[in-house]
């Protein structure tokens, strides 16, 4: 739902149109022109109202003649009310419902007989449930329907098979059986069909080859390891599968162009790609799998992305992307065995690469000027590793000399990690000369009020993350950020004092502060803008990374408790009051961490 | 101010509104009409004629034209738009390509 490109005029236009409520009611009432307006622009209202948190469900009425399309993501506050509303609105073509937390089956009511609806976002709306489905079905015109991880069961699923017009389907999550799979064998014109963590097995898999058309299939966290040959697939999810066979065929090969495999075992890895065509391929994701030999990259010519973090990947196989090297773009290595001598091999032979990760490997010093001579490098991440930002030349032991001051050649450097490193206040200096530098992530027990010294001349610096330093309170006063600076995470600077970071704050009122001292309404609302795009989210969901269920959140939520608190402060935390208090709650802390990983 | 130089707006009521070249040329859609190949009545006689655009909003767009060369000249004023204009205002903005 990307939004056209306003004009100036129109831009501040709809800005003094959602300046207050006051505003509004100035031209609420101009009934006729409203019907007037292009629904392009009467869209952008709508979601600029929205985001400013003045949007009400009796003023959606005035939008009733010109909507086409209209993304409530996340907003906790509609419901029936909003929903009644919506369901008069004439013209609507697309409604996004995505984790709206007060939508259930009656809200949904409001949608029967509407005429022009062909998209539907309900993922994760955990009230709806099969009654839900029968209100949809009356709704013919149905092209594309997200209803992954609602209350919706296989009965309910089954029910579909009369939307004949559907082409995409998210089914992700709901426990979907072999049986209703079979049942939906009427919905030729899929292409694409989300069936992640679904009750599916190699039985189901057969059925698959009757949607002819079907492009995009994701069966990540499921029970099937033969999947058939599906003649026009291009993009395919078997993440955390058992994999015995798949697409095995002799002439009709599948068009891939994507592929994910993360966390994939492979019964019979020598064939793993023997049926694949893989020539277009222009992603690959074997992270975590159980793969040992990498020999089947060198046929991927035209592979832009590939993400082999947390694999066997080691030093004597990266002679294999080297023969891919001159179109990629994207290159996760971390986690891998991969080491300085490894980066050695790789330099000169990646002339396009983007982005490079080398977290959690063992590299140090000396694959910095290996990386600086990757000309084209605009994110590097080398969160915990063994750099120390300076090398002794051998034999003279008392100069050191600057590693980081490679990193100048790259002339697009945008996006910096160095969490997690050795790299001390004085060995920073370098990086203040990186020009294009937008984002810095620092995170060490050893950095002082120097370090914010160094950055404060980084030209189009807009995000800092100087976590966990021992920065003081007279430090960040003295810090004259750049003009460009946007947000600055000080979380974990345990000595900066709730007073510092509020004078900070009101001496530059347009850097966002994070701190465990800034009260955790304002983060709440950041975390609401920052959402990630719908395209995002469903690539998201649609890698099937996220483990069903809560088990991410989980996890997150464990780390940081045991990083943050002392076993006192846990027992004392066992009974948290209902109202989010703690900054370290776990419910504000993961669209950050999900949209830092994203970027 | 010699005549090439300027342009004449004419709103829907035909209130005239006779404005520097430069400024119109703010509006992309103005600028193609003053400007494109052929004649144009627009381009021969430096008169444009908006059906759609009555004279309240047609002032404005005037308005705007002479604030943003000031503001791309390093003049930062604010521009205030009053509410009850935005509405018609933004649609003849996004007409005008302005």
């Amino acid at each position: 739902m990307e939004m056209e490109k306003e004009s100036e005029l129109v831009r501040r236009c709809i800005e003094a149109a959602c300046r207050s409520r006051e505003s509004v009611e100035k031209w609420r009432r101009q009934r006729r022109t409203l019907e007037r307006l292009p629904s392009h622009l009467s869209q952008s209202l709508l979601q600029n109202l929205l985001r400013s948190r003045i949007l009400f469900p009796s003023l959606l009425e005035v939008f009733k003649y010109s909507v086409e399309e209209i993304d409530l993501r996340g907003e906790n506050c509609v419901d029936a009310e909003w929903m009644a509303y919506l369901g008069a609105f004439r013209y609507l073509r697309s409604l996004n419902l995505a984790d709206c937390h007060r939508i259930n089956n009656s809200a949904l009511w409001s949608l029967v007989g509407m005429t022009s609806l062909k998209e539907v976002d309900l993922s994760r709306c955990m009230k709806v449930t099969d009654a839900s489905i029968r209100h949809l079905l009356s709704i013919s015109t149905l092209e594309k329907l997200w209803i992954s991880e609602t209350g919706i069961t296989a009965n309910g699923v089954a029910l579909l098979s009369s939307l004949k017009n559907l082409s995409v389907l998210d089914l992700g999550g709901l426990p979907v059986t072999d049986t209703v799979l079979n049942s939906l064998q009427a919905l030729t014109k899929l292409q694409h069909l989300d069936l992640w963590g679904s009750k599916i097995s190699n039985k189901g898999a057969l059925v698959l080859q009757r949607f002819s058309k079907l492009s995009f299939l994701n069966i990540a966290w499921t029970n099937v390891t033969i999947l058939p040959n599906l003649s026009s697939l291009e993009c395919l999810n078997m993440s955390n599968c058992t994999i015995d066979s798949i697409l095995e065929d002799d002439d009709d090969k599948a068009p891939l162009v994507k592929l994910i495999f993360a966390g994939a075992t492979f019964m019979n890895e020598a064939e793993a790609f023997l049926y694949i065509e893989t020539r277009f391929l222009s992603l690959l994701d074997v992270s975590n799998s159980s793969l040992n030999q990498f020999c089947f990259l060198p046929d991927m010519k035209m592979l832009e992305h590939l993400d082999l973090s947390s694999s066997m990947m080691g030093d004597d196989s990266v002679e294999l992307i080297v023969c891919i090297g001159a179109s990629l773009k994207i290159l996760n290595l971390s986690g891998t065995k991969v080491s300085s001598a490894g980066i050695a091999i790789l330099a000169g032979h990646v002339p396009k690469l983007e982005f490079l990760s080398l977290s959690h490997t063992s590299i140090d010093d000396v694959a910095l000027s290996y990386v600086s001579s990757m000309p084209s490098l605009k994110v590097i991440d080398l969160s915990n590793t063994d750099i120390k930002g300076y090398i002794h030349q051998p034999g003279t032991e008392l100069h050191k000399d600057s590693t980081l001051a490679a990193l100048q050649n790259l002339r697009y450097l945008e996006n910096l990690n160095l969490e997690h490193t050795q790299v001390r206040d004085p060995d920073l200096y370098p990086l203040s000369s990186c020009k294009e530098l937008g984002h810095l992530s620092l995170k060490c027990a050893s950095l002082t009020d120097a370090t914010l010294h160094h950055l404060s001349s980084l030209p189009k610096l807009t995000n800092l993350r100087v976590c966990e330093a021992v920065l003081t309170n007279s430090g960040l006063d003295t810090f004259s950020p750049p003009t460009t600076l946007r947000m600055l995470d000080l979380m974990g600077c345990w000595l900066l004092t709730e007073d510092a970071i509020s004078t900070f704050t009101r001496k530059h009122p347009q850097i966002e502060i994070r701190h465990e001292v800034v009260q955790i309404l304002s983060t709440e609302q950041q975390n609401i803008s920052n959402r990630a795009s719908p395209s995002q989210l469903r690539l998201k969901t649609s890698r099937g990374n996220n483990k069903p269920g809560k088990v991410p959140i989980s996890q997150f939520f464990v780390v940081d408790q045991r990083l943050k608190y002392s076993r006192e402060e846990l027992l004392s935390l066992q009974f948290p009051p209902l109202t989010l208090q703690s900054p370290h709650d776990s419910g504000i802390e993961i669209p950050k961490l999900q949209s830092d990983r994203l970027n | 101010m010699k005549k090439e130089d300027t342009v004449k707006l004419i709103s829907a009521e035909g209130m005239e509104f006779v404005i520097d070249k430069e400024a119109a040329m703010v509006s992309q859609t103005i600028r193609n009409m003053l400007t494109s190949p052929g004649s144009f009545a627009e381009t021969e006689h430096g008169e444009v004629t908006f059906p759609e655009i009555s004279a309240v909003i047609l002032e404005k767009i005037c308005q705007y034209f002479y604030w943003s060369l000031q503001y791309s000249r390093g003049k930062e004023t604010e521009f205030y738009i009053e509410p009850e204009l935005t509405l018609e205002l933004m649609m003849a903005a996004n007409y005008l390509h302005t």
